[in-house]
């Protein structure tokens, strides 16, 4: 948690959405790494700006709904993995800690393995501290859901937090292997060169029209 | 639409590519009788790949006829129409008008009004034939732009919502592929609006614009997108096409990443200068 979101971003705790998003565009600008050819400071920076961001949204979110956006396309469509769920052995949990008190974890781990992961993300939503377990619960659910870039990015963190956890490596090894037989065969064909004039002239003279309307 | 689900013509045999530019003219020209020579302005390679890809699953007729048209008038040359090319034909349509009246509503950009004017009478018809898929695409593009203004760091929260678009598109009709084309569409949707994020990232950060990708670390974009055309490939699989199988596989696995490629390229070449 960052104490002071709103003075890292530059906003006042007044401002609104807008204001918010427009703040932290300029901020992006500045010291976005992918502008910035790789400065350290700047990237750390960058990573401080990201998070005050997130925590300013929801906790916005969380005085008005329930956690983040909450439209109808928040949790992407259906299960791609069945009932089984994607991740075979889920939940072996307790060769690394005693367990003595109930835990919403427990909650989270039960939906995971029913393949609720719709509940799972709700329960989730409602614990305010984000800890290796978090991400890693959440890489599994969203997984589970579709969510792929939410999932990689979620094992990714866990796996940081907790170098030395195998769970959590081997489910981040298995999300980066889910790409890694279409990357194969994909290369087979080499680097398409565009080579669009192959197809019709008509269309150049068609993207040329686009772009004079501004489409 | 984005016009990235293109084919890689260098690895296509003579005969994939006359049926690749067969479908291509035969949309150019449903659109011209159906729409105007206008709408022909608004034709994207991404429904080229929709009449191609319906059409080999449905078994539809790609017998090519041939004619001259008015880009090249002296070489005949081959096409084909079924009743995917003009479904298609009028969804290009109506994309393109939602897309400016959305654009119009955001910006207040005039251009934009009055491009959406040029489709409003063709999108009335339109309209009427099909009221669920224009009512899907307009609520899609509504709710894309509200997460955009909001500034959602989650790139799956726009790209799931881009995605349902284009899972509705592939949808023909309510049958024992809706489904199973709706999965596939989606995730099609999804990868094409992640790879345009990432393309763009830069000019976006730098013209302080939107870009679900912000906190996304570059150096993972390649896993990223990898892992989203893995899993449209899939979804792919469950269709089980044979019709146009090469072809198809060929625009799925390396012609999509062409404009990617190309984006790549130049910023290396750049960064040498």
């Amino acid at each position: 948690m960052i104490s002071a979101p709103y003075k890292v971003i530059g906003v006042l705790p007044t401002a609104s959405d807008e204001e918010i998003a427009k703040a932290y565009r300029k901020m992006a600008k500045k010291y976005h790494p992918d502008v910035n050819h790789g400065a350290p400071e700047a990237a750390k920076r960058m990573s401080e700006i990201n998070a005050a961001y997130e925590q300013i949204k929801s906790e916005k979110a969380s005085r008005k709904s329930g956690g983040g956006y909450s439209g109808p396309t928040a949790y992407g469509g259906g299960s791609p993995f069945g009932q089984n769920g994607p991740f075979g052995g889920f939940g072996s949990y307790g060769n690394s800690q005693q367990r003595s008190a109930y835990s919403e974890f427990d909650t989270v781990r039960h939906y995971i393995r029913a393949g609720h992961y719709r509940e799972a993300l709700n329960v989730l939503d409602s614990i305010p501290t984000r800890s290796a377990e978090w991400y890693y619960c959440s890489a599994v659910a969203n997984a589970g859901i579709g969510n792929k870039i939410t999932a990689l990015e979620h094992a990714r963190r866990a796996v940081q937090m907790e170098p030395n956890n195998l769970e959590y490596q081997r489910v981040l090894q298995q999300i980066v292997n889910g790409g890694s037989a279409y990357q194969q065969q994909s290369q087979g064909y080499g680097i398409p060169i565009i080579s669009m004039n192959k197809i019709c002239i008509g269309l150049c003279l068609a993207n040329l029209c686009c772009k004079i309307c501004g489409g | 639409m984005f016009g990235y689900v293109v084919a890689n013509m260098d690895k296509l045999t003579e005969e994939e590519k006359q049926q690749y530019r067969s479908c291509y003219c035969g949309l150019c020209k449903s659109l011209g009788n159906r729409h105007g020579a206008i709408s022909r302005i608004t034709l994207t390679y991404d429904m080229t790949f929709l009449v191609l890809f319906l059409s080999a699953l449905y078994g539809k007729d790609t017998a090519p006829a041939k004619e001259r048209c008015m880009i090249h008038p002296l070489k005949a040359h081959e096409y084909w129409q079924n009743e995917i090319t003009d479904y298609a034909a009028d969804m290009n349509v109506a994309l393109t008008y939602y897309k400016f009246l959305d654009d119009w509503t955001d910006d207040r950009n005039i251009l934009s009004l009055l491009e959406a004017k040029v489709f409003q009478e063709e999108n009335k018809n339109i309209a009427v034939q099909y009221p669920d898929k224009c009512a899907a695409i307009r609520d899609c593009l509504d709710e894309l732009s509200l997460i955009e203004k909001s500034g959602e760091l989650n790139p799956d929260i726009p790209s799931n919502c881009f995605g349902e678009l284009m899972g509705e598109l592939f949808v023909l009709r309510e049958d024992e592929y809706a489904q199973r084309l709706r999965t596939f569409g989606r995730s099609l949707g999804k990868f094409i609006y992640i790879m345009d994020a990432c393309m763009d990232l830069k000019d976006d950060i730098e013209k302080e614009h939107y870009n679900p990708m912000v906190t996304t670390s570059s150096e993972n974009f390649s896993t990223i997108l990898n892992l989203l055309m893995a899993d449209c490939t899939e979804k792919y699989k469950q269709l089980l096409i044979s019709r146009d199988k090469d072809l198809i596989e060929n625009i799925l696995y390396s012609g999509i990443w062409t404009k990617y490629e190309a984006v790549k390229n130049k910023r290396k070449e750049r960064q040498k200068q």
